[in-house]
């Protein structure tokens, strides 16, 4: 079943006195199916960061549709956006977005409060999701007193805790040491092979080697893609950098 | 050259801080015009001539004192706010390569043009002004104005060296703070992982203590002389306590919001109460000092404005008649010579008396216990239940009067000032009265008004029975020279000067031939009256808005500071799924909340302060409690007003910085 779908997206900027126009988004199209695991790749300006918000419903694109469970997220009224994006996404970001003035548990409750669930639901939900992700002992800590791969996990708690459909993680292992990375990746597996939709941007070829699909851009415009398959990681990783290098020498479109 | 460029960058720096640096100049310039002004006119040698110059140039003195004393707190206090939001530039600098002695010279420079600015601006500015509150000074005093400039050189030196000390000070103390800091620190600035606070319980329960004994006392005290005394208690005890509930009561009330579950986990209370706890971490001194600021200016205002207003009334209580006679001895001759004299200068001078009364008295101090009145040689007037009594023969009070009520032997007629009486019977030493009636008008002598202890006017049947009481009196207090004596009072058709005149004469007659005696004159003491009042007033508006321009800038800086911590939480939330309004509906609870508690917290201590406020007002003579209600309200009123728009402007201000 097809989850996500992007049609021809096209984003221009225009610098606030008219002038320039940057065009960050030529035609991008994509589909991801439910349970996958997606990665998408580019170097610094490739715009992936604004694929990524547009998909947030954080910015919206100059043409083109996004449908989430075939609904156009694009046409969504602006103050039904944030009940929307709580309710159906659940976010990942690199420099975790944790609010100093909470607990790690407040932090991950956040949403579902906005949402007006009860405290014995919030805690029902909670329990099973903190063993999980092994931050049982932090929960009563605040953010700057836990590590940045605890800050990570408490992140993706707050994240799947409102059972989004969509989990978008915006380069989440860009802040973290390689053994919080590595640790990061497993769960994003075990959560994806309990059924969990990712996609996932990133420009580490490590985090994309653990995803199921990878999608690369560049200049605005999907430019290839590589399936895992039953690739292992290191083949996967092989192979992403393999396509990396292609790219950057300028390499024909496959 | 290389000098140079550090002046050029300490100029740099002051204009590309300017959003935070221009209220800091100003601010400045502002504390040292009032300085030179207060100080120039508490040494002006003009005021020596009029009558109560020395207690108006007193109070100036200490206005200024006042003055000097806060600068140095609140420059020193919007310095240190300055440089915690500039710590990251200065990190900058430092990991460019500057040494901080580089720094500190570069800070050198820019404390130098500061205070030059501020000196040069400050003191033009005094000077100009001082002529304009020198004019609006001898308005409230009801004086001729006088032309002419004039400049203090005294006051200018004055100013001069106490804000050098004050911004050496400032500097000495930036300084230390970059020389103690560590590059990496310096560029995290002011963001470094904020704590949350601790419920600091010890520091609850000391401004609980405080709060409710400054507000006990306040409520309690009955007598106006433990009231002077015990205000002072009370305000300091107040103020710990305003400082404790600001820092810890408020945010042990948060904490305990927050652990109740149900109520703390609603969409619109959960950010809220974690916002506030922070907010109050970070703001509690400011917002208990806006709070302390807020309620000195609303007492100063109020009392100050209804002692000048009521000035007229005050004269009128204390000085019932134009000219007052008071005498000691009874007898008719001693009476009749008195009247002689005074209608021989009276006619000396072509002027009638009018509204004229004279009756005979006995007073004295006495100690009530329940419904007995007794004297000691140990009375003073720091005695607890402290009474004034005055005795006035029937036949004197029907006269004046105009009526003709009977008493017999051990009956008499009462009527209170300041106290109530409310008993059937009284005992004066050992005889009993049945109270036959409460008075409710009597010709006050206004001297009486003056004490800060009530009076009961005693009505007895007649002279043997004010004789045998004097009688009495005079066994247990040998040396008390209250003898009976004889009151006259009368209105004079004439104006003042010429009033005066007669009171001199009359002082001059009088106390040669009768040295007991004593005269007084409103119209003489009219001056000294408008000097203490008046000066009073001047002070109470000036401080008044040295201290509101203190409390804008203070808010302002709050607005400035929290507007950028709030920024990077309002992106968070806004990614978490919080919606635009709600952010918005959010921050405005709190920033509403957060402003408008000091103003709330101060109205509160005004309610508490008032009934001791007054008994101090009634000292002063200022018995229209009505009035001082109405110019409580109307400052409240006014400050709340002009509140609401230092508010606005800096919200606005606010919600620039977080869109």
């Amino acid at each position: 079943m097809t989850i996500l779908e992007v049609n021809n997206l096209k984003k221009v900027y225009t610098t606030r006195f008219g002038g320039n126009h940057v065009q960050a988004l030529t035609n991008v199209s994509f589909t991801v199916e439910n349970g996958e695991y997606l990665a998408i790749m580019g170097e610094s300006g490739s715009g992936k960061t604004t694929l990524l918000n547009i998909l947030a419903s954080l910015d919206k694109p100059t043409s083109g549709e996004v449908l989430l469970n075939g609904k156009s997220i694009v046409s969504i009224k602006e103050k039904n956006i944030s009940k929307f994006r709580r309710d159906n996404l659940g976010f990942v970001f690199q420099d975790f977005n944790l609010l100093d003035t909470f607990s790690i548990q407040d932090n991950i409750f956040l949403p579902l409060v906005l949402s007006r669930t009860s405290y014995e639901e919030m805690n029902n939900r909670l329990k099973p999701i903190a063993k999980k992700l092994e931050i049982e002992d932090i929960l009563n800590q605040y953010p700057y007193e836990v590590s940045g791969g605890q800050k990570q996990r408490a992140a993706v708690a707050r994240a799947i805790i409102t059972n989004p459909k969509l989990i978008l993680a915006d380069e989440p292992t860009g802040a973290l040491d390689s053994r919080a990375t590595e640790g990061l990746l497993r769960l994003f597996k075990d959560i994806n092979n309990e059924g969990q939709t990712i996609l996932m941007v990133t420009h580490s070829i490590k985090a994309a080697s653990h995803a199921k699909r990878v999608l690369f851009i560049k200049d605005g415009e999907v430019f290839h893609q590589l399936y895992k398959a039953s690739m292992t990681d290191e083949q996967m990783y092989q192979k992403i950098s393999d396509t990396l290098t292609t790219i950057a020498t300028g390499g024909e479109r496959k | 050259m290389n000098r140079f460029f550090y002046m050029k960058l300490a100029y740099i720096n002051i204009k590309k801080n300017s959003q935070t640096y221009i209220p800091y100049i100003l601010s400045c310039i502002g504390t040292v015009m009032m300085y030179y002004i207060m100080y120039a006119l508490s040494a002006n040698k003009d005021l020596d001539n009029i009558s109560g110059g020395a207690q108006l140039k007193s109070i100036l003195f200490l206005g200024s004192f006042v003055i000097g004393f806060f600068a140095v707190i609140f420059l020193f206090y919007t310095n240190s706010f300055l440089i915690k939001r500039r710590k990251k530039e200065f990190g900058l600098f430092n990991i460019l390569g500057m040494e901080k002695k580089h720094i500190a010279k570069i800070i050198c420079f820019e404390t130098l043009y500061v205070a030059f600015i501020s000196f040069v601006a400050g003191i033009l500015g005094g000077i100009l002004l001082y002529k304009l509150m020198y004019l609006l000074l001898l308005k409230i005093l009801n004086f001729e104005i006088t032309l002419g400039f004039y400049v203090s050189t005294s006051a200018m030196f004055t100013t001069l060296v106490l804000f050098s000390i004050i911004f050496l000070l400032t500097l000495l103390n930036t300084l230390r703070q970059i020389h103690l800091a560590k590059p990496v620190e310096l560029l995290k600035g002011g963001q470094v992982g904020e704590k949350e606070p601790k419920t600091r319980w010890l520091l609850v329960i000391i401004g609980l203590l405080c709060l409710g004994a400054g507000y006990y006392i306040a409520v309690t005290t009955e007598s106006p002389i433990s009231a002077i005394n015990l205000f002072f208690v009370a305000v300091i005890l107040v103020i710990i306590g305003t400082y404790c509930l600001f820092t810890a009561i408020s945010i042990a009330i948060l904490k305990a919001l927050r652990k109740n579950k149900n109520y703390y986990y609603q969409a619109n209370h959960f950010t809220s109460i974690s916002g506030m706890i922070y907010r109050m971490k970070q703001n509690a001194v400011g917002l208990a000092s806006i709070c302390v600021l807020a309620t000195t200016v609303l007492v100063m205002v109020s009392s100050t404005v209804s002692l000048y207003s009521g000035m007229e009334d005050v004269l009128r209580t204390r000085y019932p008649r134009n000219i007052m006679i008071t005498s000691q001895g009874i007898s008719n001759q001693h009476i009749e010579n008195i009247n002689d004299s005074v209608s021989n200068i009276l006619d000396n001078h072509k002027v009638e008396a009018k509204n004229m009364f004279d009756y005979r008295y006995l007073s004295f101090l006495a100690r009530q216990e329940d419904n007995t009145f007794t004297v000691d040689s140990d009375i003073s007037y720091s005695t607890k239940n402290l009474i004034n009594l005055n005795f006035i023969p029937l036949e004197d009070y029907n006269r004046i009067e105009n009526k003709s009520l009977e008493l017999n032997d051990d009956e008499i007629f009462i009527y209170s000032v300041r106290e109530e009486y409310n008993k059937d019977t009284i005992s004066i030493f050992d005889k009993k009265f049945k109270i036959k009636d409460k008075l409710n008008s009597f010709k006050e002598n206004g001297w009486y008004s003056s004490l800060i202890i009530g009076t009961h006017y005693i009505v007895v049947k007649d002279m043997n029975v004010l004789k045998e009481i004097y009688q009495t009196k005079k066994e247990i207090l040998e040396k008390n020279k209250s003898n009976p004596s004889y009151y006259l009072g009368f209105d004079l058709n004439t104006d003042e000067k010429e009033s005066i005149a007669i009171y001199k004469n009359l002082r001059a007659n009088l106390n040669e031939k009768y040295p007991d005696s004593f005269i007084e004159s409103v119209a003489s003491e009219k001056e000294s009256f408008y000097s203490l009042y008046g000066g009073l007033f001047f002070l109470g508006i000036f401080l008044s808005i040295l201290f509101l321009l203190a409390t804008v800038l203070i808010i302002y800086y709050k607005q400035i500071s929290e507007g950028y911590d709030d920024k990077i939480r309002f992106e968070i939330m806004q990614k978490v799924g919080m919606s635009h309004q709600e952010i918005k509906k959010s921050i405005g609870s709190q920033i509403l909340t957060v402003f408008f508690m000091p103003l709330v917290v101060a109205t509160i201590h005004i309610a508490f302060a008032f009934k001791v406020i007054t008994k101090m007002l009634a000292i002063l003579n200022l018995t229209n409690i009505s009035l001082f209600v109405w110019c409580t309200i109307g400052s409240i009123a006014v400050f709340s007003l002009f509140y609401a728009i230092v508010y606005i402007v800096t919200a606005r201000v606010y919600y620039n910085i977080v869109r």
